[in-house]
């Protein structure tokens, strides 16, 4: 076990390497980060040679990483700010923000997927999938204007723009602690969360059916087992295998995609600052972030692996075999 | 009480409180697109930071409502007498933020520090050679050539603590990483930075020692920076904020619309304008005119000027809120040529008589760049100005781009014609003449904006005696007789100047200065 979360770490050195240098190598097509009306053209020159900006693409890519590697994540070219500084500041938003709309999603998605699995011919649950049919076609961006325009301008019920009553705790900035900052979470948690529920809800309602019609539960059902205690125990359960895989993997995505959330409420995250970075060229501050978000990804692979075996009692077998 | 009352009563609870922060009349909350990137005034040379940091520090003038240049820290200026420059008789008893005197020292220190190589700003104080400490409150600044502008130009030059920057490290502007000045300030302006939380929120209070009369009533300032226009909007609508800069355009109307809202319109200084490739040998991107550049004849570049229905544009993409422009500065700025105010007529017949006469009776084919995340709605302005450049026979080929993509492109001198704004940073006529009329000159640092390098012997002639000249109306003849040269070779096509609006709530009251600073001294809150 230990070898394989090892082999499983020193891969993802590679990956972010591989991010690092695609990122790298569009980088150059992003604009100049030398600007500035009245600074005159020999100090324009003088600017990029200082930041290094002259030198051939591989010579750059070659610093960064060696810099990156020593733990040195470099200043950003707008703010001159430590970049490491920066987006660890940013984390907890994003992080609080991709985590909530997850739980929303699993909270609502998974009872709705059994619910209409259960019941696939009653009313509610043809609401059920139109109402989620309309949420997985309406793109992130409109989604979150409107409730903004339904909650924040018309109904004025809750803020419709950044984070608000955060507190420290250990250094990690957080909102979860008061109403001030769950008002400011609700509405783009939902707005993140919907696709997720949808996906969510749909995927627990398909594999259920599916469990349903398999043999082991007609079984079950000959034998008498309390029909509650078939549909939770024995069809849910196993319904979740694949479930937590997707899920898992979409975490990913929520974290690295929450920047269209994160840009249409002005989300102090990480994806906004990506989006800052960007129209200013902030070379260092992008390619850390990818980076970062690589890393995301490739530790949410890892953590859905090992909830694999925690859950699937047959890998368990496998391994001590 | 249950549950759902204790919910019930957080929310009551939550609602007052909320009710209650609305109602504190002197807390302003405003927003705008960008974070000031960096709190160290000579760090970098952007609005952002400028408009903002000018609430904080103050400069040896300042700018008033109208524009007009007033005394700051400097309480008066004299001409220097036997040699070129000025002499600045400072303001006594004046304190920074943090109780140290402001004298001379200070003044001498900041202009060092603006003036070195790690400074973004060192280009505003170019023209001076050497500044001295006079007196405990003078300081002289000796420049290279007689000036007239000098106190005009150095409105954003602002003044630091030299115990204050030695002592934290930040002698300099940062360069490769920050230093203390980049998130700390201390200035002698009317405000100071009480919280700062870079690209989220910034907070201001008002400095109780401030030397000048406080005509403000604010008691609390925080600034967010909302990156989304929709969200800004909505932002304002909901209450949450008082005052927003700018708002797009099509928003106006809904603004307008809703009880409690108002929306501040004025005239930016920054006039639009079509640029050419003056000096290039061929054009670049055309499919039938591939061995000369008709635009080096200047009867083909008036047939363009003349093409563009200004009035159109004004009626069906800006609602009617452009000033049509003539020249590189609009009205009411100094040096604005009263006697070339008028602008080519739209007249499409004049413009297929002026091609067939440079020889293109069918017209030809070329490429147009503009960017399309610079200027109020510039991909739809080229779109129109394209269809009506094909009108009289002028095929644009449109292609169009981000801003950070847009510079790079036309340093390059990759464009047949080209989009540009230009906002005079000294409100004098002057600057642009000197970016862009002036032929490029790098040694000298002229033209650094002149892509197409439109270059006439006469201008750059003129251009140092109209930077030297101490009499106004010798020097306005000089610039008149610029302009005249200009508009007949039809050096670039001004357009207009660019609308500002800003919107915020009926209870507050604000000047909008051309500028597009906002200033927290002007603001009252009721």
């Amino acid at each position: 076990m230990v070898y394989f979360i090892l082999k499983r770490l020193v891969q993802s050195v590679f990956v972010m390497l591989a991010v690092a240098f695609l990122a790298f190598s569009l980088f150059r097509f992003v604009g100049d980060p030398i600007t500035g009306v009245e600074t005159s053209v020999a100090d324009q020159e003088r600017l990029r040679d200082e930041l290094g900006l002259n030198d051939p693409f591989i010579f750059q890519f070659g610093r960064f990483t060696r810099d990156m590697l020593q733990g040195d994540f470099g200043f950003s070219y707008r703010t001159r700010q430590p970049v490491a500084e920066m987006i660890a500041d940013r984390i907890p938003a994003t992080l609080e923000l991709g985590v909530v709309a997850l739980l929303i999603s699993l909270i609502v998605g998974i009872p709705a997927g059994v619910y209409t699995a259960l019941r696939p011919r009653g009313v509610a649950t043809q609401a059920i999938l139109m109402t989620t049919l309309v949420g997985v076609s309406i793109p992130t961006f409109v989604i979150g204007i409107m409730l903004i325009f339904i909650f924040g301008v018309q109904l004025g019920w809750l803020p419709t723009f950044g984070r608000g009553g955060t507190i420290e705790i250990g250094g990690w900035e957080t909102s979860l602690f008061t109403l001030e900052g769950w008002r400011a979470l609700l509405l783009p948690a939902l707005t993140l969360g919907v696709y997720q529920l949808t996906l969510t809800m749909r995927l627990v309602r398909a594999e259920m059916m599916e469990v349903m019609r398999s043999d082991y539960i007609r079984f079950a059902m000959a034998r008498g087992v309390p029909m509650r205690k078939l549909h939770y125990r024995h069809a849910l359960a196993n319904t979740m295998v694949p479930v937590i895989t997707i899920i898992g993997l979409q975490f990913g995505g929520v974290i690295a995609f929450s920047i269209v959330t994160e840009s249409v409420f002005q989300w102090p995250g990480m994806g906004l600052l990506f989006l800052e970075s960007i129209r200013f060229v902030d070379i260092p501050v992008m390619g850390v972030y990818l980076v970062v978000i690589a890393f995301f990804f490739v530790l949410v692979n890892l953590i859905v692996d090992l909830l694999y075996v925690a859950i699937d009692p047959r890998l368990r077998i496998r391994d001590v075999q | 009480m249950n549950r759902r009352d204790l919910r019930k009563t957080a929310l009551v609870g939550s609602a007052l409180m909320f009710c209650a922060m609305g109602a504190s009349a002197e807390t302003l909350r405003w927003a705008s697109t960008t974070d000031p990137q960096t709190m160290d005034p000579h760090a970098v040379n952007s609005a952002p930071v400028l408009s903002f940091l000018n609430n904080v520090y103050e400069g040896l003038v300042r700018r008033g409502q109208d524009m007009s240049i007033e005394p700051s820290l400097a309480a008066s200026w004299e001409p220097l007498e036997g040699e070129n420059g000025w002499r600045f008789n400072l303001r006594e008893g004046v304190t920074f933020q943090n109780g140290a005197a402001f004298t001379a020292e200070d003044v001498m220190f900041s202009y060092q520090r603006a003036s070195d190589e790690a400074a973004d700003v060192r280009a505003w104080l170019a023209p001076a050679s050497e500044a001295r400490v006079v007196a405990d409150f003078t300081t002289d600044f000796v420049t290279t050539a007689p000036n007239p502008l000098f106190p005009d130009s150095i409105a954003n030059f602002m003044i630091l603590d030299k115990d204050w920057a030695e002592s934290n490290d930040a002698a300099l502007p940062a360069r490769d990483a920050e230093n203390f000045a980049t998130m700390n300030v201390n200035g002698t302006g009317p405000f100071t930075v009480a919280t700062r939380d870079p690209g989220v929120r910034t907070t201001l209070v008002p400095n109780e020692n401030w030397w000048d009369e406080v005509g403000h009533n604010i008691t609390e300032a925080v600034f967010t920076p909302i990156g989304n226009s929709a969200t800004g909007l909505a932002a304002l609508l909901s209450g949450e904020i008082d005052f927003i800069q700018p708002i797009p355009l099509q928003d106006v109307a809904l603004v307008e619309g809703r009880d409690g809202f108002q929306v501040l319109e004025g005239e930016e200084t920054r006039v639009i304008m079509f640029g050419f490739g003056h000096e290039h040998e061929t054009l670049l991107y055309s499919s039938d005119v591939t061995d000369s550049n008709p635009f080096a004849d200047p009867r083909v570049r008036l047939a363009a000027a003349h093409a563009i229905d200004i009035a159109s544009i004004d009626r069906v993409l800006f609602r009617g809120k452009i000033e049509p422009a003539s020249q590189l500065v609009p009205a009411g700025i100094s040096g604005f040529s009263e006697a070339n105010q008028d602008r080519p007529a739209f007249d499409q017949d004049r413009a297929r008589a002026l091609l067939a006469e440079a020889g293109y009776p069918d017209g030809f084919s070329f490429g147009l760049k503009c960017p399309n995340d610079r200027y109020i709605n510039d991909e739809a302005l080229c779109r129109a100005a394209a269809s009506m450049f094909a009108a009289v026979g002028l095929d644009a080929e449109l292609s169009t781009g981000p801003v950070r993509d847009y510079w790079p492109q036309l340093r390059e001198d990759d464009f047949d014609m080209y989009l540009l704004g230009w906002s005079p940073g000294t409100f004098d006529m002057e600057h642009p003449i000197r970016f862009l009329m002036h032929s490029q000159d790098d040694e000298k640092k002229l033209g650094s904006w002149n892509f197409g390098n439109y270059s006439n012997a006469r201008v750059d002639e003129l251009l140092p005696q109209i930077q030297q000249e101490i009499d106004p109306a010798a020097r306005q003849t000089m610039i008149d007789e610029i302009i005249a040269i200009t508009q007949e070779e039809v050096a670039y096509i001004p357009l207009y100047t660019q609308p500002l609006i800003w919107a915020a709530k009926d209870s507050v009251s604000l000047t909008q200065r051309a500028d597009n600073f906002f200033m927290l001294r002007w603001v009252t809150v009721n």
